[in-house]
Formats: C-alpha cells, structure tokens, sequence
C-alpha cells in the first residue's frame, strides 16, 4: 500500500500543476455562475391565449382559466385582426376564436403553426370543456392519477444537476484518465515506471483515485452552491465515488486497446456519444426504450435526480451503488489484465 | 547472470522477426556489449530482458528469474537506463529520484549522492523540464542506479553527452563494474564497447554474427602489420612491415639495429573495421 500511496502522490502532485485540473475547477465555476445567475430558478411555463369570444356568457368562464390552471393567462382581443396581429407578436401563444353559428357556437384554433396535433387536441378538448361546462346539469367527474411514486419534482435548475454531474464525474473521467496514459506514454515514464518493482495496478489505481478525488471536490462545490446542504452528503460522495470510478475504469479499458490519445480518440467520443442517450429519457421520460435504460448513464442520473429530491428513493440509489461496484470491479480485472499485456507495447 | 535462448520476437505476431534465433550468456561482473546499427534489434532484445517487451518465443532468465513468468521483484535487481530520456519534467530532479527510490523493496542509495556523481547536485530542485537533453539523460542514467542494481542495463549511455561527460560515465560504469555489477551495454559507439566490454556481440537483421572479446577479435580480424617512422638521411619515412613475411621481418630487423627508429606500432583493426567486415554493414 504504501508504494500506492507514493504513486498517488505523485499523481496529485502532477495533475495539480497540469491544465486538467484547473479546467475541471473553471468548468465548474463557470457552471455554477451561469446556473445562479443566467437560469432562473424556474422558467415561465405561462401559455398566452389570445381569445377572441363573440358569445358574452362565454366570457366569464375563459377568463377563469387563468385562475385555475395556474399555467395559463387569456387575454381577450376584440377582432379578427386584433387576434393575428397578437399572435404575430407573441409566437408562443396560441389564439381562439368562440362564435355562432346559427345558434350553435363554434370554436376556431387559431395556432402559429409549429403546435404538434397532441397540442392541437389538448388546445382543442380545453376550450371545449370550458364551453361544456355552461350547460346545464354539467358536472365534472375527472379524476388525476399519478403512477410515479415519487411526484415530487426539482426546480428547473436543479434539474439539470443530475446531467452535469454525470458528465462530470463519469465522462470526462473518462478522457481525462485517457490523457493522463497517454501522456505518461509519450513521455516515457511509464517505461521506467514498468522496470520498477511494483504491480501494473498500483499505476491504474492511482490514477482512478486522482479523478475520484478530483470529481469529489468539483462536484460538492456545485451541489452545495445550487443545493445547499439539505441534501445526504455523505450518500451523494459515495455515488459520485462509485460512478466515478466505473467511467475511470472504462477510459482505462478503452486506453489498453491503443497506444496514442489520437487513435483512441475516435473510441473515446463514440463511447460518450452513446452514453449521452440516457440524458434522452431523463427529459423526455416517455422515450426510455429498453435499450437506452441499460445504459450505464441511465440509472447513474437518476441515481444522482433521487439524491437531489427531497424525498428521494435511497434504495434504488444504493442498489444501483451496488451495482456499479460490482461492474467495475470485474472491469478493473479485465483492464489491469490488459495492461499488464499492453503497458509498454 | 543473464542466459538468452533460442530469442524470437515478433511485433506484428508473424513470422516477420525482430530478432531470430538470439542465443548467449553472460557470466557474474562481466560487461557485454550489443552492437549493431539502428533497427538490429538491441532494443528488442534488451526490452525482452527487461520485461517491457513479453517474451514470445525462446527461454530468458535473468539474475535466475524466468522472464516468461514477468516476476515483479526482478526489478529490485536490476537497473534500466533509456537511450531517450524519460523523466517527469513537472517535477524536480531530486523529487524523480525521490519517487523511484520509494518504490524499491531494497536500500537505494542516496539520491542526492547519485545528483552528485553526474553534476546534476546545483540543480537538484529545479524542475526536469528545463534541463537540456544531456542533463535529461545523466538524471535518467543515475535513477538506473538507485537501487544499487546487480544486472544494470545501459542503451547508449553516453549519446549526446559532451566528452567530458561522457568520460565522467564510462568511469562510473567501470567503477560500479569492478563492485561487481554486471552490465549489458546496447551502443552504435565502438569506441565506448572496446573500453569497456569485456565481450562484444554484433547484431544485425535481428541474428547475432559473432561474439567474442574486443581483443580476440582484433587478433583475428586485424592485420598482422607494424608501423614504422624511421630517419633517412635528413627526413622521417614511414614503412609497413608484415609480420608474417620473412622478407620484411629482416628489413625489420635491420631497421632496429640502426637505432633510427623514431616511432614504431602495430596495426590493429578498429571494431568498426571488423564490424563492416564481419556483417558487410556500417553501423549507422
């Protein structure tokens, strides 16, 4: 252990006084700036309506939209005209057009053009709802059921945390380990390094715990200032550890199969392009084929979204803790078998 | 100390061989010199000894460890010095050596002593990468002696080094040599192989043409000449008197009589000569 530790401090002297490290720190400030300071807590989520109702008892009843919704303002024109002019200013709103027809009213949508026909059809049921409810004897029996088990939902800016810190303490481990190797290559001290009496994993874990302890420091930086401390720390560094050390392991595997960062670049940017699908379903949570849920980035940000709720799910956070220390143990073991064939080839 | 056996290596795992067929040993406290020209296979070999390079085919034990089995604590043993320097330039002369040292499981020696011993002691603490190219190598060449090392392996020890240094090496390689230590010397530089080489072997194409010592080799492949400059009437004349013909060995005769010899020597083949005769090839 004792020539580990020696290796190590090597490597933490090294890299702080390489790029890599001031990078990361200045990546992460600047994060931290533009979350605090350039994104807003949450966005405005308001849909503008402009309504152009020609039937008065309807009036009333749109303009309390705004109230119940929450997520909704009306804004009544008085024309035709008045109504495009609007929509032509504002072009996320959508605009409608109440009138009669004999005396049957009508409903228009007037839409921009870019709405989906989901949108179309919610716009559309909405509007017709409101003017339902003026029949007599209306009565409405819609109830809300949610599946998720864990309704609670992050601020808008906490929510692109879970994002960040995957790509920061899994991704870019992964290239920067990458280019420490390669760097140790086209120096030649790893060659001196081979003819010392010490074993090839002494080398790796070095350099897994030199980006394990750069990812700590990084990420608690940003979760303290976009969080403060209300989260479970000591859980949140035991997952940045463990998925930190699974994206250091794989750059190593992926390292062993070529001998300069230029011809494993390729390698490197597919591997992360690939990973970067799990984000797919993190925003969109309706497209999580089966594929994409078995990628590794998946579970680790969802992982990262339940350390961040309020009441996360802990369980799932420490079995995918688990799971994660099981894979990359059996990955170190193919890697350090690797090396020890390849170190010096 | 060191025994090589039937050696075959190959990068691209074909029948496209490094080296072929490279057989020797070397005794305890010798000094053995690889010499050939650049692509021969002295690094091949060396890096198979080492253990930088897996052994393929052959069998090689080196102070008693079978290479096959790549055993970590062979390198307590041994010291290992690059031809291309390879030191980390983030840090300071005093620290590289530092760092090595804590990696032996044996005594090193002391690392500002070894600074010391190359001239490098003034600047012990300022950082590798701003040393000039010679003073890369003398850091690298004395991190290979830290651990007092039994087999030491050397590829061009002194390249790039100013005659002064370079002189300043061959000593501390003929005093660590009269320890004891045993020396496998790689080097393209004649001059530096028959000073210190106790045995010599030519390589080249990946075969090894010949081994002997560099004295043997000289008796066999020099010319059987002597030099002499000699006083004729108011000028110095200079003959060549072959040593095996009787005619000249009578002239020769007659000449020392005379007491008019100013300088007289005999002709010894170089080892480049023998080199180029021995393999048809220069050795750059």
């Amino acid at each position: 252990m004792q020539k580990l530790w020696t290796t190590f401090v090597k490597d933490a002297r090294l890299s702080y006084q390489g790029i890599y490290f001031y990078m990361e720190i200045g990546m992460a400030i600047m994060f931290v700036l533009v979350m605090l300071f350039a994104v807003p807590e949450n966005f405005d989520r308001t849909q503008t309506f402009y309504a152009l109702v020609e039937i008065e008892a309807l009036k009333g009843e749109l303009s309390e939209l705004v109230v119940d919704g929450g997520d909704y303002q009306v804004e009544l024109v008085d024309s035709r005209p008045a109504l495009e002019q609007a929509l032509a200013a504002n072009r996320s709103a959508a605009g409608i057009h109440v009138r009669l027809e004999g005396q049957r009213p009508v409903l228009d949508l007037v839409l921009q053009g870019h709405e989906s026909e989901s949108m179309k059809a919610l716009l559309r049921s909405t509007f017709e709802g409101a003017m339902a409810s003026q029949l007599p004897g209306y009565v409405n029996r819609t109830t809300v059921v949610s599946l998720e088990s864990t309704p609670a939902r992050l601020s808008d800016r906490v929510n692109i945390l879970p994002i960040y810190l995957v790509i920061n303490v899994a991704f870019m481990g992964l290239f920067i380990i990458a280019a420490y190797v390669f760097l140790d290559k086209e120096e030649g001290v790893i060659k001196a390094f081979a003819v010392a009496p010490v074993q090839v994993w002494h080398y790796l874990v070095s350099k897994i715990m030199i980006m394990a302890l750069m990812a700590v420091v990084v990420s608690t930086i940003v979760v303290i200032s976009l969080v403060g401390f209300r989260i479970n720390y000591p859980l949140l560094i035991l997952v940045i550890l463990t998925f930190n050390v699974f994206g250091s392991v794989l750059g190593l595997l992926i390292t062993s199969f070529f001998d300069s960062m230029t011809k494993a670049m390729g390698a490197l940017f597919f591997t992360i392009f690939v990973l970067m699908f799990g984000g797919f379903s993190y925003f969109m949570p309706w497209f999580s084929p089966a594929w994409i849920r078995l990628l590794p980035s998946y579970p680790m940000i969802f992982s990262f979204r339940e350390l961040l709720l309020e009441q996360g799910d802990v369980a799932y956070v420490l079995r995918n803790v688990g799971l994660f220390m099981a894979l990359s143990l059996l990955l170190f073991i193919y890697t350090n078998y690797r090396f020890k064939k390849t170190l010096t080839v | 100390m060191i025994k090589v056996q039937g050696l075959y290596h190959s990068y691209t795992h074909t029948d496209v061989y490094a080296v072929k067929n490279v057989s020797f040993e070397i005794a305890p406290g010798e000094i053995f010199g690889f010499l050939g020209p650049s692509g021969a296979g002295k690094s091949t070999t060396q890096g198979v000894m080492t253990g930088l390079l897996p052994l393929q085919q052959g069998a090689v034990q080196v102070a008693g460890y079978d290479m096959r089995l790549r055993q970590r604590e062979l390198f307590n043993k041994i010291g290992v010095s690059f031809e291309q320097s390879n030191v980390y330039s983030k840090l300071t002369a005093l620290e590289n050596l530092e760092f090595y040292g804590k990696l032996f499981d044996v005594p090193t020696l002391d690392p500002m002593s070894l600074l010391h011993l190359v001239g490098l002691n003034e600047v012990a603490r300022n950082k590798a990468g701003t040393f000039s190219k010679g003073m890369k190598h003398r850091l690298t060449f004395v991190r290979s002696m830290l651990n007092n090392p039994a087999i030491w392996f050397l590829d061009e020890p002194t390249t790039g080094l100013d005659p002064a240094i370079s002189r300043k090496i061959i000593e501390i390689v003929k005093g660590k040599n009269a320890e004891g230590t045993t020396v496998f010397l790689t080097t393209h530089n004649m001059q530096v192989a028959d000073e210190l080489c106790d045995r010599i072997a030519f390589i080249i194409d990946g075969e090894i043409k010949l081994i002997d010592s560099p004295r043997n080799l000289k008796l066999q492949f020099g010319e059987k000449i002597v030099v002499v400059d000699h006083r004729v009437d108011d000028t110095t004349k200079r003959e060549q008197f072959s040593l095996v013909k009787p005619d000249d060995m009578a002239r020769l005769q007659t000449l020392l009589q005379t007491g008019k010899i100013e300088m007289m020597h005999t002709k010894e083949a170089t080892l480049e000569e023998i080199f180029i005769q021995v393999t048809g090839r220069g050795l750059l």
